[in-house]
């Protein structure tokens, strides 16, 4: 008998009681230490919690990207759905391709030069491989009323039709116990979603559809409305400024390697970094003009802000999420201990 | 394809007289097929779903059927058709566009059945 630490976060949990179905992180390591199936583990949340629920599983030692192309520490590996104590057999797990980083991936994919200069020899996961799933277009699974897509960073309830977006970042700083950030998604981030990097295997995309400097939205003054209601979780600014930052100090330039981001052009700006302003595609600088980032205001001189500034005044730099409070994780998350 | 496959009224008439021969007049509801104006059912299936029809309908514990037809993959692609029509009424141009819509699965359904006997093929086999 092992006993397994799972994190839950509970429908209706958070300051508004914004969170529409359960979602549960499990560390792989202690998958691996009780020395069963991550299948096994599953079943086991969905029978416990009995409700529609989001599964996560982690691997703590690996990297991912954001859908901007930021590498960061930890990735989710599997993704599960569960409702009424089951989890669906053939919609209901999907896991993430394992991606062996090669000069030839580097070559197609300039933002994966992160992992060469920070993270080499680390695993890394983005979404799944299209061929290994039965769900014709998303990254998705689902059981009954619950959905989990875009490998693992939105979930829905599909009856009541509640959402909830769960950027990498803030799931990783669940999993680690830090501080988290809960609103509303609003107009940036909505955005700035859209602003992605050409992946194979991507979190959103499985093959490399939208470059750095495009936008997968594609609706002009639109894409700011897409999820502006939609509650968010995400990491803390100064957290997701620390990696924008590592990011940029390996030379990667938004708009060219990574993507243009609200996000990553504030902090760009901010550190005096490079940007490819003539690389932003006319339809994604007309969605930055649409939340207040011009290609003008891009190209005014501002004065150039210190790492350690950055960090410490995130907050004020980097735009995105309504109505944010931000919370200590575990005032959030309950632990379930699962016999196994 | 004659032989193949079964007309939409006629699918529907099908497992209306499966329950209404065994439990009377208003005994069967048929759900999810509102939105079809026209279309073509598998008959291979058609045959498999009127046998389940009278199955149920013929045991002495049931006295209502419902047919509820929703997505095998819980994904589906549909096309839109965003048409501009003039004051004449005429069609000047259409703007065709791509939608996947996610659905429940089954259990939405289900949960409330005492037993579930899943006789669906794999995905991919009739």
């Amino acid at each position: 008998m092992a006993v397994i630490n799972v994190r839950v976060i509970k429908a209706g949990a958070g300051p508004r009681n914004e969170v529409p179905l359960n979602i549960a992180f499990v560390d792989k390591k202690d998958i691996i230490a009780a020395n069963v199936s991550d299948e096994v583990v599953i079943h086991a949340i969905a029978k416990e919690i009995n409700g529609p629920t989001g599964i996560n599983i982690f691997d703590m030692d690996a990297v991912t990207t954001t859908s901007d192309g930021i590498m960061v520490e930890g990735a989710i590996v599997k993704m599960a759905a569960a409702d009424m104590g089951k989890v669906h057999k053939e919609f209901g797990i999907l896991e993430m391709e394992y991606m062996e980083v090669t000069d030839e991936l580097i070559a197609e994919e300039p933002h994966m030069l992160q992992w060469k200069k920070s993270f080499e020899g680390r695993k890394l996961f983005r979404g799944p491989n299209p061929n290994k799933k039965l769900i014709p277009v998303h990254n998705a699974v689902m059981t009954g009323r619950a959905v989990n897509n875009n490998s693992a960073t939105e979930m829905m309830n599909v009856i009541t039709m509640e959402e909830i977006l769960l950027p990498i970042l803030g799931q990783l700083e669940i999993m680690k116990d830090g501080k988290i950030l809960i609103g509303s998604t609003g107009e940036v981030i909505s955005v700035g979603i859209g602003m992605t990097v050409a992946e194979k295997y991507g979190r959103v995309f499985p093959t490399r559809q939208f470059k750095a400097g495009e936008t997968a939205h594609g609706s002009g003054e639109f894409a700011k409305t897409l999820k502006k209601h939609i509650p968010i979780i995400a990491a803390s600014k100064s957290v997701l400024a620390g990696y924008i930052l590592k990011a940029l100090k390996i030379g990667m330039i938004p708009g060219l390697h990574i993507g243009c981001s609200p996000a990553v052009l504030a902090v760009a700006k901010a550190f005096g970094s490079d940007i490819a302003i003539d690389n932003i595609s006319e339809q994604a600088a007309a969605e930055l003009g649409s939340v207040g980032i011009t290609m003008d205001s891009l190209r005014k001189c501002c004065p150039k802000l210190s790492e350690q500034e950055i960090i410490e005044q995130a907050d004020k730099i980097i735009p995105g999420v309504d109505a944010p409070v931000l919370l200590n994780s575990d005032e959030i998350v309950t632990r379930l201990l699962l016999n196994i | 394809m004659k032989f193949m496959h079964t007309k939409l009224p006629e699918f529907i008439e099908k497992l209306r007289t499966a329950a209404i021969k065994n439990l009377g007049e208003n005994s069967i509801e048929i759900k999810g097929l509102e939105s079809l104006k026209t279309a073509k059912m598998q008959s291979l299936r058609t045959g498999r779903i009127e046998s389940a029809v009278e199955e149920l309908a013929m045991d002495k514990d049931i006295s209502k059927i419902e047919v509820i037809v929703m997505p095998r993959v819980p994904e589906t692609m549909h096309t839109v058709i965003i048409k501009g029509i003039d004051m004449n009424g005429e069609s000047r141009k259409a703007i065709l566009e791509v939608i996947n819509i996610i659905h429940p699965t089954e259990e939405v359904e289900t949960y409330d059945c005492l037993e579930v006997e899943d006789r669906r093929p794999p995905l991919g086999k009739h």
